[in-house]
């Protein structure tokens, strides 16, 4: 059969037979290979990425984790220091009160102290005012001769001297 | 210094530039052996000059450019499968940069178009796209070929010959079947034999594509007056362009099908 434009069925074949060998070739020595190593590639890089995304997230529920700590850790710090605050201001009510206490122990041993000193002033003082009363009255009632024994001795002294000679 | 040795390449070049040029138009015309008409249909049918294949029967000249092509990307496949790929790193160098763009491509093609079955068609359409891609560009070579009848002729690109454009649309055409069966099983045969017209589409597309290049350089090459400076613009320029676009094309265009086909949204 002539078939028009040349078309000849053994040449299409074998163009045919040709192509396969270059698409069977190119695929095993080019495509497959090339292609295997871009996957490669991109599993590697993915896994490395899924990795970093784990990492990440194990980061993010480890930040998450001390967060919470942290913030139970404010909270505790907080109420410790508001049950210290408390205790402080209790310790202080009962250091205040005690010093309180102590200041009046002081004070009313201070006024027992000065009343029972003012009393013993005052004797002494009485006690003095009494000598010197006696004091101020012996001297009234004696007059300038003063002391008797005084007197006494001078007229001894005197009298030997105008003693008569025998 | 730099500026006199630029002067004294360019001097040489003009030189002997305008040498070639008087040589060429000096030297008396060898004739041609047939007629411009006669170059352009066999351009087209290939009736006329045929090559012998290792002396079991002749062929096309195209199909010594299809089976060279073959031949050359299979050993250029084998040293970089040996050379090359065992030495990939994960922060690839430009070679390692280029043979992943080129197969990332088709593969994105393939993914993008039908993500469900994605392998053979993305191994399909890189060996398609480097058939006709290298295919084409073979032509720039030139590289000459003895006919049976003794005359020598440059060995086309192997899509200039409507058989190998048949196949390769044809081979297209069943690759976009084989998805329609894998998605929908036999009703998928329907489906595809709606687009029975892209046997011939694909198939046309290619051979006209490719034809059309061949025709204009051989028209250019036929007449010496042409041939000085013209090639540079119309052979290697629309070469190139004729190898990406239709690459693309075919490319495309298979995996469009066959994703639509296979029951991709």
């Amino acid at each position: 059969m002539n078939i028009p434009l040349n078309i000849d069925w053994q040449q299409i074949l074998l163009h045919l037979f040709n192509f396969s060998l270059l698409a069977g070739g190119l695929y095993l020595l080019l495509y497959r290979p090339v292609k295997r190593f871009m996957d490669e590639r991109e599993a590697h890089y993915r896994a490395a990425k899924d990795e970093a995304e784990t990492l990440t997230a194990q980061a993010e529920k480890l930040r998450s984790e001390y967060g919470e700590k942290l913030a139970a850790a404010e909270a505790d710090i907080a109420r410790r220091i508001s049950e210290a605050d408390l205790e402080l201001e209790q310790y202080r009510a009962q250091e205040v009160e005690k010093a309180r206490q102590e200041a009046d122990k002081i004070i009313t041993r201070a006024r027992e102290n000065a009343l029972r000193e003012r009393a013993e002033i005052i004797a002494e003082a009485k006690k003095d005012l009494t000598e010197a009363a006696a004091a101020a009255a012996e001297k009234i009632a004696l007059g300038d001769a003063g002391d008797p024994y005084e007197q006494f001795l001078s007229l001894v002294e005197r009298g030997s001297g105008d003693e008569p000679a025998k | 210094m730099e500026k006199t040795r630029r002067n004294r390449f360019l001097l040489l070049w003009l030189c002997v530039s305008a040498a070639l040029l008087a040589g060429s138009l000096a030297l008396p015309d060898a004739g041609h052996s047939e007629s411009i008409g006669a170059a352009m249909r066999d351009a087209v049918l290939h009736e006329t000059n045929k090559i012998s294949l290792f002396g079991l029967m002749d062929v096309n000249p195209s199909l010594i450019s299809a089976m060279s092509v073959t031949a050359v990307l299979l050993i250029a496949a084998l040293l970089i499968r040996v050379l090359v790929i065992p030495r990939f790193t994960y922060v690839p160098g430009r070679l390692q940069l280029l043979l992943e763009q080129a197969v990332g491509t088709f593969r994105g093609m393939a993914r993008e178009n039908s993500p469900r079955r994605c392998g053979f068609l993305g191994a399909y359409i890189f060996a398609a796209a480097a058939y006709i891609f290298f295919g084409t560009l073979f032509e720039l070579f030139g590289f000459q070929a003895v006919t049976t009848q003794g005359h020598s002729m440059a060995l086309p690109a192997p899509l200039a010959d409507i058989n190998a454009a048949i196949m390769l649309g044809v081979l297209s055409y069943f690759v976009i079947v084989s998805g329609a069966i894998a998605g929908h099983g036999i009703r998928g045969i329907g489906g595809a034999l709606k687009e029975i017209s892209l046997l011939l589409s694909l198939s046309l597309r290619l051979f006209g594509a490719l034809l059309s290049g061949l025709l204009v350089t051989e028209l250019v090459y036929y007449y010496s007056a042409l041939s000085y400076a013209l090639p540079v613009v119309v052979a290697v320029l629309f070469t190139l362009l004729h190898a990406l676009i239709q690459s693309y094309v075919l490319t495309m265009l298979t995996s469009l099908f066959y994703g639509e086909l296979h029951g991709e949204e």
